[in-house]
């Protein structure tokens, strides 16, 4: 298992298309992916764990993955959040 | 993937909540609003229904989600206007409209199957959305 921190930086955060977009991406791994903001912990693979979580710009998030490809995961996934999920801010 | 068919009593509900799922999916995912009448007045028709099913009828099946009370009674009518080959694959989601209806797309865009599809937007009923 291994984690990474990041902070939000697009406009969004996880919500709307940028949350289906990081579901869709972590969707791509085999690994078992959460992510955690404050005190609440999601299901990176399921967009109504992320909606609930309710993580905006400026959050901080630490994503835990754990599976053979774990660190791929961790990795492909908080590239994807430092280029603002694709929404370009 | 899976179709997904939006039921409501309003056809700006159907629709806005089928723009609001297109929002968070690729373009070519089949989905499709039944809202209303014929005659553009609330309530909900099983020809409507049976149509938007066939729209997006493919081998993947389809889920309908449908709001209040009544859009159930018409969606079950509307699976019996339609073929038996079309109609063995459609399945009707016991889930909220809008939260479901965003969970079931995002879950078909991701290529799972009916049964996986139509699981996500029941587990909507589930979300908690304030702490």
């Amino acid at each position: 298992m291994q984690q990474r921190t990041v902070t939000l930086t697009n406009k969004l955060g996880l919500h709307a298309r940028p949350a289906a977009a990081f579901v869709q991406k972590a969707n791509q791994f085999q690994a078992a992916i959460s992510v955690r903001a404050g005190q609440k912990e999601a299901n990176a693979k399921s967009i109504l764990s992320i909606l609930a979580l309710g993580a905006r710009q400026g959050d901080t998030i630490t994503i835990v993955a754990d599976g053979p490809d774990e660190e791929r995961a961790l990795a492909e996934l908080c590239a994807f959040l430092a280029a603002g999920c694709g929404e370009g801010n | 993937m899976v179709g997904i068919v939006i039921v409501s009593h309003s056809a700006e509900v159907a629709e806005g909540t089928k723009k609001l799922a297109q929002q968070m999916t690729p373009p070519e995912l089949p989905l499709a609003a039944a809202g209303g009448t014929r005659d553009g007045r609330l309530g909900t028709d099983a020809t409507l229904i049976q149509e938007a099913i066939q729209s997006v009828a493919g081998p993947d099946g389809v889920v309908v989600l449908a709001d209040l009370g009544s859009a159930v009674l018409s969606t079950e009518m509307a699976l019996e206007l339609l073929p038996a080959e079309v109609r063995e694959r459609v399945v009707l989601a016991d889930a909220p409209l809008v939260e479901g209806a965003v969970a079931a797309a995002v879950e078909s865009s991701l290529g799972k199957s009916l049964v996986e599809v139509k699981a996500a937007a029941e587990a909507a009923r589930n979300l908690s959305k304030v702490s």
